[in-house]
Parts: C-alpha cells; structure tokens; sequence
C-alpha cells in the first residue's frame, strides 16, 4: 500500500455505517497509452486487476491473448513480471515487464454490471408478467 | 459452543505447540478453492467473476493434498464456486479425511442429496450448508426462487443419513434480526449441528458494492440478533468471536489464520483480498507486508470487514491462549447474553435499520 492510498483512523472505520465502496471504471476496450515506464506499470496493475482477458503485445511483435492473474514488481522492468493463464494451455506461464510493448483490454469485463438493483428490477418484472422460479443462471461457459 | 470434543482437542493442542514453539505466526482453517465455477449466479458475489477458461480449471486431488501438507492447518474449507461441481471432490474430501484433517465443505446445497451416497459419514466432515436466511430471504440472497427448498431438502437428507452439518450465513445491510432469529430456530429444527455466520465483505470485483455494512452498523444489527439468545442455538464458532460481532471484545485481524490457495496460488494477504498469489505457503507467510492490512493499518481495503475467516482465528487464538481465554468461551457456550434494547429492536422493528434487502423484498410484495 503506498502512502498516496487513502488511511482512515480507527476510529473512523469504527464508527462507519456503510463500507467504503471501490471505484468501478470498465476497462473493457481500453488500450492505455504507454509512453514511458510509470504508464506500462500502471497499465499492468489494471490488467492484473481486471476480470477479463487482456491481450499483451511483446516488443518481439508476437501478441499474447491471457487472463493476468498476478504480477511481482521489482526496481526494474526487467525483473518485474505478470502471470498469466491463455485459454488453451493447462500451465501458469510469465513475461517480464520489460518485454510488453502493448496492452488492450480486448476480453468481456466479467466484473461489470450484475448489481443488486439490477437482479430487483428483473425480479420484479418477471414477476409481473407472471414467471414462476424466477432466477439468475451463470452464463455458460462454452 | 457446537463443536464436537475431539476438534476442540486438536485445535487447543495445535495452537499451545505452536505458541510453545515460539511460532508468531500459524494457520488455523486452510481455504482450499478446488475451482471458482458455480451453478448459482447471486448478484454482488465477489468470488466467480472469471472467463470461462478460468472457470474451466481445477485444482487436482494431488495439488490440493500438497497445499494441505505445505500449510499444515488442522482444518481445511472447501469454498469455490461451488465444490460439488468439482469432478473429483470426493477423491479431494476422502484424502483429507484420511490425512485426519477437520473438512468443511462449503456447498449451496444445489447438488448435495443427489451426491450425498458417495461420501462416507466421519467426524472430520462436515457439510457447511449456504443458508443466508429464511426461505424468502435465501431465495431472494442467491437470486434463485427455490433453492431455499432444495438446500434445506439436502441438509435434512444430510442429517439422516449421519452426516455433520452446518448452516453458513452471510447477512448484508439491512437483514431484517427477528427474520434471522426464526431462521435460527428454523435451521436448529432441521437437526444440524450448529450455525455459521458472518457479515458481508464488499469485495473490491464485487458488482454490487453499495450493500456492505460498515462496522458501527454491522455491530449494532449482530447484537440484537445475537442478544436474548436461545439456548437451542448452537453456533459452530468460537463464543469469542460473536462477542466481536456483538462489540463486545475487540480483536485485530489475523489474515494468516486462514489463508487461501487456489488455481492462481497461494492468495495474498487473505481470503478476501486479492493482492497477488505466491507460489508456497512459506513465501506468503515471509513476504507479504502483513502491517499493511486489517483494521489498524488504516487500509480502506480492509475498513468494514469483520469476516470469520479473518477474525475468528484471532478469537480461537486468545479463547485457546491462555486460562482467561478458556474461561471466557466457556462462560460464552453458556451465556444468554441479555439485552434490554435488543428486545425492544425486536419488539419494534421500525426503530431498527432498514436497509436494502428488506425494503426490495417490501417491494416485491404482490
């Protein structure tokens, strides 16, 4: 956590009725521009946040479509790295931060949407019109 | 208290060795994710928003038995997703019985009276039952109408056929204490062994992120569900741990009390929160910044939770630590804990809160 982060007291967060909520901004589409090393650090901290794929471009020109699941940040790009899952190979694979020229954010952001009010409004709508054993079903998955 | 003699031995023996071993800091409950696929879709979970090909992986029997070796809790947590869609649960449970590991395998129910003959009854399994309220309120929590009727058709079907079981509820602002409390009675009626509950932590992937309960609020909605309690109530939790959740102790965060591993790793610093995966259970444990989460450090990552699997092991840390510690859990199994104005919420509801989920189920009233 760096000091720029907000802090609050203990007595603060005693005394909080509601929780703090997180700032959700849909990356889905983006491709940051990145011109110098702070822009690639940043870009890979909201890759390694993001619940959706994210397609890499290596300075070697070949392009890396993955779901980054952790990054390991060190004094220099060349010892920092992600690791990623692509979706057709079982194994945890890695690429050092010195060798990603681009990031899109090209996968579904599998966070957005899905609020509670969303699931009241549809309740009750369905409802309206009728529907017995009404529910949400996780999307498939093939 | 509803947890049998001989896992309150082990977990009294376990945590003196370690305090008489000097060791500062020790697992309790490994969280073991085999999977993070579910067959439910609740709005606000925090834990299944994945691509599909994530979703798709599993952890084997082999690397779960490896994580359990490595971390060397005495309890192990089956979470997900959902374990029951996992191909090979059974082979993952019957290991960690074998290896004499205390498993409670956390299911929505959907699945479990269908693969209830496969499994073989034993003290070190339970089945830790998704129930977040009544039928109405469970229905309208999982987004699923009738999923209440089916979990509680696996529970019963669990109990007769000899198995241990829980019931594990998360309430979000605004549970309505007098629904909570029938619920108590409900569940205890069905034979289960006791109750396991918890506030709801406003994880940062969670879509629904204006429903979490800040812990002045949390506080005062636990103390008078938790207050004037009925002695048919068993709770399958540390006596010291209510009393947290009631305001009456106060307790720091120990977020290696129950780490988490998963397809990714191990998770850093906690179940909870996702702040990087390291590959073994000893480099979580030497490199994570540990001053930098739970409620002291200030963290806004880490300001409303007051989550079991963060808080309990620090409670089941001091109730085993020390003769005053044992003192207080068991004048806790055994206290009513009255309340004056806890019965008057509950005589009059209107003077409580009144959050979210109460006022849309009001709305949905035909």
């Amino acid at each position: 956590m760096t000091a720029s982060v907000q802090k609050y007291s203990l007595e603060q967060i005693e005394s909080l009725e509601l929780a703090p909520a997180a700032d959700h901004r849909n990356l889905e589409g983006w491709v940051p521009e990145i011109s110098n090393e702070d822009d690639l650090r940043n870009a890979l901290e909201k890759a390694f946040d993001y619940r959706g794929d994210v397609t890499l471009t290596l300075k070697s020109g070949a392009r890396i479509e993955a779901y980054v699941f952790n990054r390991q940040t060190a004094a220099t790009l060349a010892e920092s790295l992600v690791q990623y899952f692509v979706p057709d190979a079982p194994e945890k694979r890695s690429v050092s931060y010195a060798e990603i020229a681009r990031i899109e954010f090209t996968g579904k952001d599998r966070a957005a949407g899905k609020q509670w009010e969303d699931w009241v409004r549809k309740y009750n709508e369905r409802k309206a019109a009728g529907e017995k054993g009404i529910a949400l079903t996780p999307e498939a998955l093939d | 208290m509803a947890i049998p003699i001989s896992q309150m031995w082990t977990v009294a023996t376990y945590v003196l060795k370690k305090r008489l071993s000097g060791t500062k800091r020790y697992p309790l409950v490994l969280m073991l994710e085999p999977l993070f696929r579910c067959n439910l879709a609740c709005a606000g979970c925090g834990k299944v928003q994945y691509p599909p090909h994530i979703l798709k992986k599993v952890l084997t029997p082999e690397q779960c038995f490896a994580a359990v070796e490595e971390c060397g809790a005495p309890m192990v947590s089956l979470p997900g997703g959902e374990p029951l869609l996992h191909p090979q649960i059974v082979e993952i449970v019957n290991g960690l019985v074998a290896r004499k590991k205390y498993v409670y395998l956390c299911t929505n129910a959907l699945l479990l009276k269908r693969r209830l003959p496969e499994f073989t009854p034993s003290k070190y399994l339970t089945f830790s039952v998704h129930l977040d309220g009544q039928r109405e309120h469970h229905d309208f929590s999982v987004c699923k109408e009738g999923g209440y009727d089916i979990a509680v058709e696996g529970i019963k079907e669990a109990v007769k056929l000899g198995f241990r079981v829980t019931t594990n509820a998360t309430f979000f602002d605004g549970a309505d204490p007098g629904s909570v409390r029938g619920f108590f009675d409900e569940v205890m009626d069905m034979g289960v062994e006791g109750i396991v509950l918890s506030p709801g932590y406003s994880y940062e992937k969670a879509p629904d992120q204006n429903h979490f309960m800040g812990r002045a609020r949390a506080r005062r909605l636990f103390r008078t569900i938790l207050s004037n309690r009925k002695r048919s109530w068993k709770f399958n939790m540390s006596p010291l741990f209510l009393e947290f959740l009631m305001g009456d102790r106060h307790y720091e965060c120990t977020p290696w009390g129950s780490p988490a591993y998963n397809i990714f790793g191990w998770q850093r610093p906690c179940y909870l929160l996702q702040d990087g995966y390291t590959s073994t259970f000893a480099e979580l444990l030497e490199t994570t910044k540990w001053e930098e989460y739970g409620a002291a450090s200030g963290n806004p990552k880490c300001a409303n939770c007051m989550v079991s699997c963060g808080y309990e092991p620090s409670a089941v840390m001091d109730g085993f630590g020390s003769l005053k510690g044992l003192f207080a859990m068991a004048r806790g199994t055994f206290r009513t804990y009255p309340d004056k104005r806890a019965q008057e919420i509950l005589e009059n509801p209107e003077t409580a809160e009144h959050g979210h989920q109460a006022r849309a189920l009001e709305e949905t009233k035909v």
